[in-house]
C-alpha cells in the first residue's frame, strides 16, 4: 500500500556539538583518549577531538525523532538499524543535522498497533557534508495520519 | 602462565571464533531517564508516570543506551584484559554496523550481559596499515532472553611488514 509519505524527503534542525557534550558523553559510555583528551586526540587515528560515533547515532535519532513528529508521523520506537556506516569524524563545535527520506512502509511491526517505516537518514555537519549514514526502521503508531504534507 | 594480553596482538594473531564476555550492567531509572533526557525527551519516555500510559507501559532504556552500554563494557573490558587502551592497536574505531536490533524492551532494574565473537575477517586493507574484524555482539537480559544484536567492523592495525625497506 502506498503512504502519502513516500516521497517525502525531511529536514531536521541542527544541534550544536561542543567539546563539554562530547567529554561527557565519551566519559560515560566510549572513555577512549581520542574522545576524552586534546593532545591524545592529534596523535590518534582521527587526528583531533571528536564526538563518539555513538553519541551521533543518539543525537541523529533524537533530529531523527522531532522531525518526523512535526511532520505528522506519530514515531513510537526505533526498531532496528540494518545499517550504519561512520564515514568521517565530528570534531568539536560541529553542528549536526539529519536528512531522513522516507522509505518503504510495511504493515507487519513487532509492535502492536503501529506500522514498520523505513528510513533512509543522513547525518550532516555544518558544511554539509555526511558523517554517517543510517538505515532504520521505525514503529509509527498506525492511526490515520493527523497532517497532511503540503 | 604467559602474559598474552590482547594488546600485544596484530590484526593476523585474532583468530575467527574468539568469544568474550564483557560484562554486566544494572539499569537504573535515573540512568534511563537522564539518557532519553538528553536523546529522546518525550515525556513517555522520561516521566514514570506518563511512561506508564506508554505502549511499553512504563519506562524503558532508549535503544541507544543499550547500545552505547556495550561501547562502555567493551572499553572497560579491554582496560583489564588488554592491558589499557592507549595502545594504537586497541584504538582502531568502528566504521560499519550491520543488522542493529532491538528485541526486547529494558526496563529499570534489569541486568544485561554483554558477549563478543569475531565472526570474519574481511579480506580489505584501509589506509595502508588497518585490517577489519567483524564481531558479533549480543546482549542478554536477567531471564537469558537477548535484548539486542549487532554486527560491527573495527579496525585492527596490521603487523608491519619487517622485510618493507620503503618506510620513511
Amino acid at each position: 500500500m502506498a503512504t502519502p509519505y513516500s516521497s517525502d524527503h525531511l529536514e531536521s534542525n541542527s544541534i550544536d556539538l561542543n567539546k563539554n557534550a562530547i567529554v561527557a558523553f565519551a566519559s560515560r559510555f566510549d572513555p577512549q583518549p581520542y574522545h576524552l583528551d586534546a593532545d591524545a586526540a592529534d596523535q590518534s587515528i582521527f587526528g583531533g577531538l571528536c564526538a563518539s560515533g555513538w553519541h551521533i547515532a543518539a543525537l541523529a535519532t533524537r533530529l531523527v525523532i522531532e522531525t518526523l513528529l512535526d511532520n505528522g508521523l506519530p514515531f513510537v520506537e526505533m526498531t532496528s538499524v540494518s545499517q550504519l556506516r561512520w564515514r568521517q569524524p565530528t570534531f568539536v563545535n560541529e553542528q549536526i543535522s539529519v536528512r531522513v527520506a522516507l522509505g518503504e512502509s510495511l504493515e507487519e511491526s513487532p509492535i502492536p498497533d503501529t506500522r514498520c517505516q523505513r528510513l533512509e537518514i543522513e547525518v550532516c555537519n555544518g558544511n554539509g557534508a555526511v558523517v554517517a549514514t543510517m538505515t532504520a526502521s521505525a514503529a509509527i503508531a498506525s492511526e490515520p495520519a493527523l497532517v497532511a504534507s503540503t | 602462565m604467559t602474559d598474552l594480553y590482547l594488546r600485544d596482538r596484530w590484526f593476523e594473531d585474532l583468530p575467527v571464533g574468539e568469544f568474550h564476555v564483557f560484562g554486566s550492567h544494572t539499569f537504573s531509572e535515573l540512568e534511563i531517564v537522564e539518557f532519553a533526557e538528553s536523546f529522546d525527551p518525550r515525556p513517555e519516555s522520561t516521566d514514570p508516570d506518563q511512561a506508564r500510559l506508554n505502549h511499553r507501559q512504563g519506562l524503558v532504556a532508549s535503544p541507544w543506551l543499550v547500545t552505547a552500554m556495550w561501547m562502555r563494557k567493551m572499553v572497560d573490558y579491554m582496560e583489564v584484559y588488554a592491558q589499557g587502551v592507549n595502545d594504537g592497536r586497541r584504538n582502531g574505531a568502528g566504521v560499519a554496523i550491520n543488522d542493529l536490533q532491538w528485541l526486547e524492551p529494558v526496563r529499570p532494574g534489569h541486568t544485561l550481559t554483554y558477549t563478543y565473537e569475531i565472526i570474519a575477517k574481511p579480506d580489505r586493507v584501509i589506509r595502508e596499515k588497518w585490517g577489519l574484524i567483524r564481531s558479533r555482539n549480543e546482549a542478554f537480559n536477567q531471564y537469558n532472553n537477548k535484548v539486542m544484536q549487532f554486527e560491527i567492523d573495527i579496525l585492527a592495525e596490521r603487523q608491519p611488514q619487517e622485510s618493507d625497506d620503503s618506510q620513511q
